[in-house]
């Protein structure tokens, strides 16, 4: 598809010879939420790693906005525009709130309108202003996630990756991490959501594809996210 | 791991062994002096390899126990006023000491082992930056006390007068009796236990391993054929002081084993063989020699600097060494 | 009074060492690299002042930095295949290296000292009431702690600053956010050259003979000091080396001569202790370097 933001053709990801994700292809166009769901070491995690050029494809190719990623440096990958909220948010607990949110701005390519963005994900975020001064390992799991979310977003990012965010937290809190998200989505951002939880990337997402096993089973929309059947196969990835 | 268990492990490096100390005895003179170096050298590097190889860990601190297996078999070789001349408050029960050459050397590696197992029980707990920081402490401390504390030993003196028995028989029979007992303990059940242990720690103490006492045995056994490589050594030289077996001999030592691979009993062999070969070379290069056809003479000091240089060029793009696999690295995380 | 100036001399002593130790810290920090050649910057450094000995002192101070400086980043490339290493590989690797420099010192400059008379003056007492103090005692607490507190500042104030503490805290997840590997790592190199190049200058000025092992018998008891007092936080390697010189200083001092010969044996008992009782204590992070079983 040409309007294609972030295209996965063939991906394969073996650790040590032994297959993590065995040929997988799929496309999140502009501006679009496509989820990956599916049991624990499908594969969803490597599959991001991948993109973010931290881990080596086996085979295969990432490209964003055409140009393939692969065999770049994550720096450069960051700069251009792809930003990753890492799985347990991996926050810096000793760093303050504001220094962590100061970090992400090292991924953007330009300092221009850095201010601007970190009023915009301020807004988004009171906590990253509320609690700006103290150290962020203080923080509730909830208020972790969106400082994540917002030190990913002060990078100027095209594309977001979101590593199950719903992990860990109530479903109360899960409610308010989606409605930002969905505000991140309004404004363009196209998003990448795995989640292992998968109610919760069905109802939201454009699509959800549903990764088993390193190969793709199945594409769901928010409609099916009633149907039992089906999330039940999103589960246990029949 | 099934590859270092079979015959043809031992084969190469003994058929190496006993070549070199063949040739050797044919070579005038003064070049014999440097194909026994070689092979006392290849003693030490198969006894460092014994406790790396199989345990994952490096040690700095294996001199030590060349050390004291050294001064133990000079000490009881050499005559009771000589002794107490060069330190009069030495032990009587050292300075009346005297035994022959076999005994000096069982001496020797008994000396070693016992060092090593005392060492061992402190240390064995300890893997990785850790045991590499406390080993060197070790040889620090070995070599600071050695040569201070005048009651065991010369102290800063030379020792000398040491009979010069290391011959290229027993040189030979030496270290090729080393090699069949490395070769024998990496292919029994201790030496398997210990390697896969060393590869997957949680699995093995998941299995009831004892990865401890695993190590202290490897380490009391590596010390033990490394304190008998110093009897060989001080008999070779007819000397010794602490600075012959202190962190040049260290350093040498490793770099032997480095290079020639850490990943088998052939690569220490032949790490060290070629080392002390070039090593050989380059010591007389810098006095100046005609090689027939070319004459190499390089200031004093290239030789260390070559070593060095080597040492690390290998470390940086080829970990494994020279015969190194791609499997088998200097051991990491462990 | 007596006791008033071994504590002086002892605290600049510990300065000196704790200029070294931040060094060590500094760059183990960002690639958990122990740099066993780090000993050799100062060696170097003293040899250029050894060299620039009838020149102008300032020239002989940037020729010092410029060779110091220029040295670690030559070592920042050498240790790059490295990066992804286990710790071991590293800790060998870097004493080859000391060894290697160790060896060149020997071939350029020979293994008889040579003297370095930089900034003599400094070598002169002051009475400060009943005490005589050196010159070179004053400045090199006032400059470790200049030095010292100048890196704190850079640390938590600039934004490169803040890029190396999040690397030495969480590597991976500093890259996920863009923070320039290689540039954090440089800069931690180039930083710690800077604390060994005054360091050295200081030094030297105590200690004119050069020789070629001149900084490795000092990073020796400064690595001693950055294991005791802790590796993984700069603060307490930095505190570690200045207890171990200030330990080295009082204990030279306090000693009868036959006792000080022991000297490194108890040093190195101490570290062989700490290891033992408590790498859980003071490495909590690194548990996969400190494994024990």
């Amino acid at each position: 598809m040409a309007d294609a933001m972030l295209e996965i053709r063939g991906l394969e990801i073996r650790y040590a010879g032994v297959p993590a994700v065995r040929g997988i292809s799929f496309e999140v166009g502009r501006g679009e939420v496509v989820g990956l769901v599916g049991p624990n070491g499908a594969g969803k995690s490597s599959t991001l790693l991948a993109i973010m050029g931290m881990v080596e494809p086996h085979a295969g190719d990432v490209l964003v906005d055409g140009r393939s990623l692969v065999g770049s440096s994550t720096e450069e990958i960051v700069r251009g525009g792809v930003s990753l909220v890492p799985e347990g948010r991996r926050i810096f607990p000793e760093l303050t709130v504001d220094e962590n949110l100061r970090l992400g701005l090292q991924g953007r390519r330009s300092r221009d309108g850095a201010e601007e963005d970190v009023e915009q994900a301020a807004a988004l975020f009171p906590v990253v202003r509320e609690a700006r001064d103290r150290p962020a390992g203080v923080l509730s799991g909830g208020q972790q996630q969106q400082l994540a979310i917002a030190r990913s977003l002060v990078a100027q990012p095209s594309v977001l990756l979101l590593d199950e965010p719903s992990l860990g937290l109530a479903p109360k809190v899960v409610e308010d991490v989606f409605a930002a998200l969905a505000e991140i989505r309004g404004r363009g951002v196209t998003i990448l959501l795995v989640e292992q939880r998968a109610q919760f990337a069905v109802g939201f997402a454009d699509r959800t594809h549903v990764l088993a096993n390193g190969q793709l089973r199945l594409t769901l929309t928010p409609a099916d996210a009633g149907d039992t059947d089906k999330m039940a196969a999103a589960y246990f990835g029949h | 791991m099934r590859r270092l268990g079979s015959a043809s492990q031992l084969v190469a490096p003994v058929a190496l062994l006993a070549l070199v100390g063949l040739a050797g005895s044919f070579t005038s003179r003064s070049v014999q002096f440097q194909f026994r170096f070689a092979l006392v050298m290849a003693t030490i590097v198969i006894a460092l390899y014994v406790f790396v190889r199989n345990s994952g860990v490096v040690s700095f601190g294996h001199v030590s126990f060349v050390a004291v297996g050294a001064f133990a078999a000079g000490l009881t070789t050499v005559p009771e006023a000589l002794k107490l001349s060069l330190s009069p408050d030495l032990f009587p029960i050292i300075a009346s000491a005297e035994v022959g050459n076999a005994m000096s050397l069982g001496l020797a590696a008994a000396v070693g082992g016992l060092f090593a197992f005392l060492v061992g029980v402190a240390l064995m707990r300890l893997s990785g930056l850790a045991a590499g920081i406390a080993t060197f402490a070790v040889l620090v401390i070995t070599n600071n006390v050695l040569r201070n504390w005048e009651a065991i030993g010369p102290g800063a003196r030379t020792l000398s007068l040491v009979p010069e028995t290391t011959s290229f028989m027993q040189g030979t029979v030496g270290v090729i009796a080393v090699a069949i007992l490395a070769f024998l303990y990496q292919r029994s059940r201790w030496g398997r236990v210990l390697r896969a242990s060393s590869e997957d720690p949680y699995a093995a103490q998941g299995s009831g391993v004892n990865i401890y006492r695993q190590r202290l045995v490897a380490f009391t056994l590596s010390g033990a054929l490394a304190g008998f490589a110093g009897g060989l050594f001080v008999h070779l030289l007819g000397s010794i002081t602490t600075q012959q077996v202190y962190l040049d001999l260290a350093f040498l030592t490793l770099a032997m084993l480095v290079i020639g691979g850490v990943g088998s009993l052939w690569g220490a062999v032949v790490g060290a063989l070629l080392v002390s070969g070039v090593n050989s070379l380059l010591l007389s290069a810098e006095d100046g020699i005609g090689l027939g056809f070319v004459d190499l003479d390089v200031p004093t000091g290239t030789r260390l600097v070559t070593l060095g240089a080597v040492m690390a060029l290998i470390m940086l793009f080829r970990p494994t060494g020279i015969t190194g696999g791609r499997e088998i690295r200097l051991p990491g995380l462990r | 009074m007596d006791a008033l100036q071994t504590i002086i001399d002892a605290i600049a002593l510990g300065s000196v060492y704790a200029l070294v130790a931040m060094g060590i810290g500094l760059v183990f920090g960002v690639m958990r690299l122990v740099n066993f050649a780090h000993g050799e910057l100062i060696t170097f450094g003293a040899y250029a002042l050894v060299l620039t000995n009838h020149l102008p002192l300032v020239v002989g101070i940037v020729v010092c930095f410029a060779t110091v400086i220029g040295l670690s980043l030559a070592m920042e490339v050498a240790y790059r295949p490295l990066r992804t290493s286990p710790p071991t590989t590293m800790l060998v690797t870097t004493f080859a290296v000391s060894f290697l420099l160790q060896a060149v010192a020997l071939l350029a400059f020979g293994a008889r000292g040579q003297n370095a008379n930089v900034l003599e003056k400094l070598n002169t007492a002051v009475s400060i009431g009943d005490l005589r103090v050196r010159w070179v005692t004053l400045v090199s607490i006032a400059v470790g702690a200049v030095l010292l507190s100048g890196t704190a500042l850079i640390l938590r104030r600039t934004d490169i600053g803040l890029q190396m503490r999040a690397a030495a805290m969480d590597f991976r997840t500093a890259q996920l956010l863009g923070v320039r590997a290689t540039t954090v790592i440089r800069f931690a190199f180039v930083l710690a050259g800077v604390l060994a190049a005054c360091a050295t200058v200081l030094l030297v000025v105590s200690r004119p003979l050069v020789t070629p092992g001149y900084g490795f018998q000092l990073v020796i008891p400064a690595l001693v000091g950055v294991v005791v007092g802790g590796l993984d936080r700069l603060t307490s390697a930095t505190l570690g080396g200045f207890a171990v010189g200030f330990a080295a200083s009082v204990l030279g001092d306090v000693l009868p001569a036959d006792g000080r010969v022991f000297l490194d044996t108890a040093l190195f008992l101490l570290v062989i202790v700490v290891l033992l009782v408590r790498p859980g204590g003071l490495f909590t992070r690194s548990r996969a370097a400190w494994e024990r079983v």
